[in-house]
């Protein structure tokens, strides 16, 4: 049972990592609340399918074409909504929360409300652990959030796009006097936020159906992971996610699964409660946008 | 190199800058003084074309009106609807007031940011004579850039904007809120620029320091051009006396 809890909360934590990776990255860098984040994740899995079942293309083609497609659909959500509102958080909250609903319904308006929709698994089969027996695909989950954690951290540390992104974040005022389009950061973030968005859904939601609610679900979700571990902080995503992870396994194991879900809603109401910034948040922004 | 003519900014109905003219030749060291809210902020940052970026973001969600009227010349090629980080390329670097430093970066990181548009080899070049400038930078340059005093994040955001490679390197208010000995350290840096041919136009309310070393000067009271001359004009002229050097 400890190594059950152990492993699948381990697997639990990098689905709310990638999950809440992309929704982190594009608030901490362009200090937009994209509330369209489950919609992306959703559309990019619905999107996968198209490639691979309506149009027949191979895996390793679908998938980078699905994650293209979502970096510029979120960047066209940045040119052509998020930059018409830009600095008005409550506008902001506002406009992505309508993108997101318009994207989810318009799936829904299209007919896909059957059960007929999932995405293959990138590696069959399982693999024993301590006794307890792990499909390839959690096991691909886990190594890609490690992977996407550390590429990010890089990313943001060691390149001029990242450092100018950072540099943004902090004061756009003075970016923008060093020759660093504000406009141009934003989107960019918005476009890598929404790839990983993407990301995420083509090696998550072959673990179960694709539907409609998982785009509602995976925004609270990501709302949860981001607002526990505090803004701007890969160190706070990775330990918000490790919490709210493990937190649900053995919510599921020694309780009762129906409560899972109820994990996220706890922990954002007790957070916003008694510390706002969260576990590792340097600013009380989140909380004021929301 | 640089012609500001006739401008005129206003914010709502108040006038910010009021048909304001000055001119910066290349090599001159200009200097803009006058009281708090003088316009001195407003007019550099409409060089540097912040002003113009806010009124298209307060024009895109019905905030603020901000009117800009006027010309800005540089080389001749009037400016006044091109883009901030377009007007770094072409080489205006503003240095903001208040010191602005990306707190969260360490110094090296923040002087590499300066270089955003510039090639490696360049930045690389500049930030080897900024540390040359500013020593205390080269000791500091693994710290966090928040963690610096006042005087040394004024210098890190001189550093910054030399690293973007100015050929006019606008400067608000460098004294503003640092210590007579911080003071004395930007002075020297910014006479040693100066001296080595960098046209500067610099805005300062603390005169006394500046006056001295500027080819010419203008003074502005509420955004209006009330004086302009040479260095040594300015400081014989009585109003300036009374005005900056309590005589």
């Amino acid at each position: 049972m400890t190594s059950s809890v152990l492993i699948f909360g381990l697997v639990n934590s990098a689905i709310l990592m990638l999950t809440a990776l992309g929704f982190s990255l594009i608030f901490g860098l362009s200090g937009v609340a994209n509330l369209a984040h489950g919609a992306i994740y959703l559309s990019s899995g619905y999107v996968a399918w198209i490639f691979l079942n309506s149009l027949g293309l191979p895996y390793f083609l679908a998938v980078p074409l699905t994650i293209v497609a979502a970096g510029l659909l979120g960047a066209a959500i940045y040119w052509l909504v998020i930059m018409r509102v830009r600095g008005l958080g409550l506008s902001e909250v506002i406009a992505t929360f309508a993108v997101g609903v318009a994207i989810l319904e318009f799936f829904r308006w299209m007919g896909f409300v059957t059960y007929e929709f999932n995405l293959p698994v990138l590696i069959k089969g399982s693999l024993d652990i301590s006794g307890v027996s792990v499909d390839y695909q959690r096991l691909v989950i886990v190594g890609v959030g490690i992977l996407m954690a550390a590429l990010l951290w890089l990313f943001a540390h060691h390149t001029k796009i990242g450092l100018a992104l950072r540099g943004m974040a902090q004061d756009e005022y003075t970016a923008l006097s060093l020759g660093i389009d504000s406009d141009w950061a934003a989107a960019l973030s918005m476009a890598l936020g929404s790839a990983i968005a993407a990301l995420a859904a083509v090696v998550t939601l072959p673990l179960g159906i694709i539907s409609i609610n998982l785009g509602y679900e995976v925004l609270i979700m990501a709302l949860a992971v981001t607002v526990l571990g505090g803004l701007e902080s890969i160190t706070g995503l990775v330990v918000g996610a490790l919490l709210l992870g493990f937190a649900r396994t053995v919510t599921g194991t020694y309780f009762d699964p129906k409560w899972m879900e109820v994990v996220y809603l706890i922990a954002l109401v007790l957070v916003l409660a008694v510390k706002p910034s969260g576990l590792f948040g340097k600013y009380k922004e989140l909380e004021e946008r929301v | 190199m640089l012609e500001v003519k006739n401008l005129m900014v206003f914010f709502e109905n108040a006038l910010a800058i009021n048909d304001l003219s000055l001119e910066v030749k290349a090599g001159e060291f200009v200097g803009i003084f006058g009281s708090n809210s003088a316009g001195k902020t407003t007019l550099m940052n409409t060089i540097a074309g912040l002003t113009l970026h806010k009124q298209y973001r307060e024009q895109r969600k019905g905030g603020e009106r901000i009117t800009i009227v006027g010309k800005i010349l540089l080389d001749g090629e009037d400016i006044m609807l091109i883009k901030p980080d377009y007007r770094v390329k072409k080489g205006i670097v503003l240095c903001r007031e208040r010191h602005p430093v990306f707190k969260d970066n360490t110094v090296h990181e923040n002087l590499l940011l300066g270089g955003y548009l510039r090639n490696g080899r360049e930045v690389k070049e500049s930030i080897e004579f900024v540390y040359d400038l500013f020593p205390a930078l080269d000791r500091l340059k693994g710290r966090k850039s928040g963690l610096l005093s006042g005087g040394e994040q004024e210098m890190l955001a001189i550093g910054m904007a030399l690293v973007a490679r100015p050929r006019l390197l606008l400067m608000d208010e460098p004294l503003l809120g640092l210590s007579p000995a911080m003071q004395q350290e930007v002075v020297r840096a910014v006479k040693r620029l100066s001296q080595e041919g960098l046209t500067i136009l610099l805005s300062e309310q603390y005169a006394r320091p500046i006056m001295p070393l500027i080819d010419r000067g203008y003074v502005i009271e509420n955004g209006t051009l009330i004086v302009t001359g040479t260095g040594e004009e300015l400081m014989d002229n009585p109003e300036v006396k009374a005005a900056y050097f309590g005589m």
